[in-house]
């Protein structure tokens, strides 16, 4: 597709997103040079999302060699969702990142490496979903306490569970289980207007 | 419409991630089985997907690519696509009923991929277009092949009454409807173009469906609501 192809500011090839929703329907007929294509443009966000949750480089290795390997298998639920193709591969990475978080026995956090991603610049997002969108989360997230917004955020992005919520903010489960089910319930409402 | 209630927070938790192992095990097996509350998880994951811009883009070493594809293709050392796979997936009516009206939209354009794998000695074109209105639930996926002259349409979604039929219409530019027929009640169905209308439908003529008196349009126009209609896009 001619000129749905830009170059970003570090020099590398940015699809556009029905190209990735193409790789994506080829990737579910087993469509090997597709995978490669979809591998060589989506890694790099998959493993920032990796490395984001899991904290620890070898492990987020190992999470993002499984997800592509879910994402082969698994590629026809693509087109059962409702999401734009680089978000659904961003659920399926975290998700599962999120997933073997929960199973480790004790956190394994590189602190030093947890620092280094949290500087590192995100992505413009643009790469993720339209603007619109973005605007109307982050005015609903306004309209939330700012320690509230920032749990929902810091949720999201670390995956922390209830009970790690809690510790940080020095309450009890079951209040940070209600101040982060409200904080939702108010979002919920707020997006839906 | 979204579920709601206990189980609409729970998907918005479980996308969330915040919920501990055993309840991220117990939902992940309620998804698999309950489809209203896997639609909450996926409308969830569409209203918080902005965060997600917030993760940086780090390029992973080498070395795990070799590793995914040593997992994956060890035992299979061509790597070609199966051939099979196209035609079950285009026949395969859950994927089409999985189909939203967003994504169906988006399909139109990756609907090509089947074609670039055809050998490449026919000319004749094939159109894709996706049939669905504002306000009603029904919905097609039809794809026109010119060399065999024919319309093969999957019916994905929407209901008619038992004294009704769709029927199908061409209108191409500011010309009056021409009908293709009544579509045979099925999930997946094939209709034969006439020789005359084979000339004029090309891309950029749009296919309706109308609602229509058993039987079709006692008119030859149509005489019911349009009930989902989509312009034929070149694929």
């Amino acid at each position: 597709m001619p000129g749905s192809n830009t170059i970003d500011d570090c020099g590398r090839m940015q699809t556009a997103p029905q190209d990735i929703t193409k790789l994506i329907i080829r990737v579910s007929m087993k469509d090997r040079a597709a995978f490669d294509a979809l591998y060589r443009q989506t890694s790099a966000k998959l493993f920032g999302v990796c490395l984001r949750v899991l904290s620890n480089r070898p492990e987020a290795e190992e999470a993002l060699q499984e997800v592509y390997v879910k994402i082969w298998n698994k590629a026809d639920r693509f087109a059962i969702s409702d999401l734009s193709p680089i978000s659904w591969l961003v659920a399926v990475a975290r998700n599962h990142s999120i997933d073997r978080l929960r199973q480790r026995r004790r956190p394994t956090a590189d602190i030093d490496e947890a620092v280094d991603i949290a500087d590192t610049a995100p992505d413009p997002e643009s790469l993720v979903v339209a603007s619109g969108e973005v605007g109307q989360l982050n005015n609903c997230l306004q309209e939330l306490d700012d320690d509230r917004a920032a749990a929902v955020r810091g949720a999201y992005l670390a995956g922390d569970s209830y009970a790690e919520l809690a510790e940080r903010h020095g309450v009890p489960l079951n209040t940070m289980r209600t101040w982060l089910r409200r904080s939702l319930l108010k979002l919920r409402e707020c997006l839906e207007r | 419409m979204p579920e709601r209630g206990d189980g609409d927070l729970l998907a918005a938790e479980y996308v969330l991630g915040v919920l501990d192992q055993k309840e991220r095990e117990d939902t992940a097996r309620r998804l698999e089985t309950d489809p209203a509350f896997a639609r909450a998880v996926d409308n969830w994951e569409v209203s918080l997907a902005p965060l997600a811009g917030a993760y940086a883009s780090i390029e992973p070493p080498a070395h795990v690519k070799r590793a995914i594809d040593a997992r994956l293709f060890s035992s299979t050392a061509i790597p070609t696509p199966s051939t099979a796979s196209g035609g079950s997936w285009w026949s395969s009516l859950a994927f089409w009923r999985g189909l939203t009206a967003a994504t169906a939209a988006a399909l139109a354009i990756a609907v090509a991929v089947p074609v670039l794998r055809q050998p490449a000695e026919t000319t004749d074109a094939r159109y894709m277009a996706t049939l669905a209105a504002e306000a009603s639930d029904v919905r097609y996926a039809a794809m026109y092949d010119q060399h065999d002259g024919k319309i093969a349409l999957a019916h994905i979604s929407g209901a008619k009454a038992a004294d009704q039929d769709f029927e199908l219409w061409m209108i191409e530019g500011t010309n009056a409807p021409v009908s293709m027929g009544v579509i045979p009640s099925g999930e997946m169905i094939s209709i034969r173009i006439t020789p005359e209308l084979k000339a004029k439908l090309a891309a950029g003529a749009v296919l309706a469906i109308s609602l229509e008196p058993l039987g079709g349009s006692p008119t030859g126009q149509p005489t019911g609501p349009v009930v989902a209609a989509g312009d034929l896009k070149s694929i």
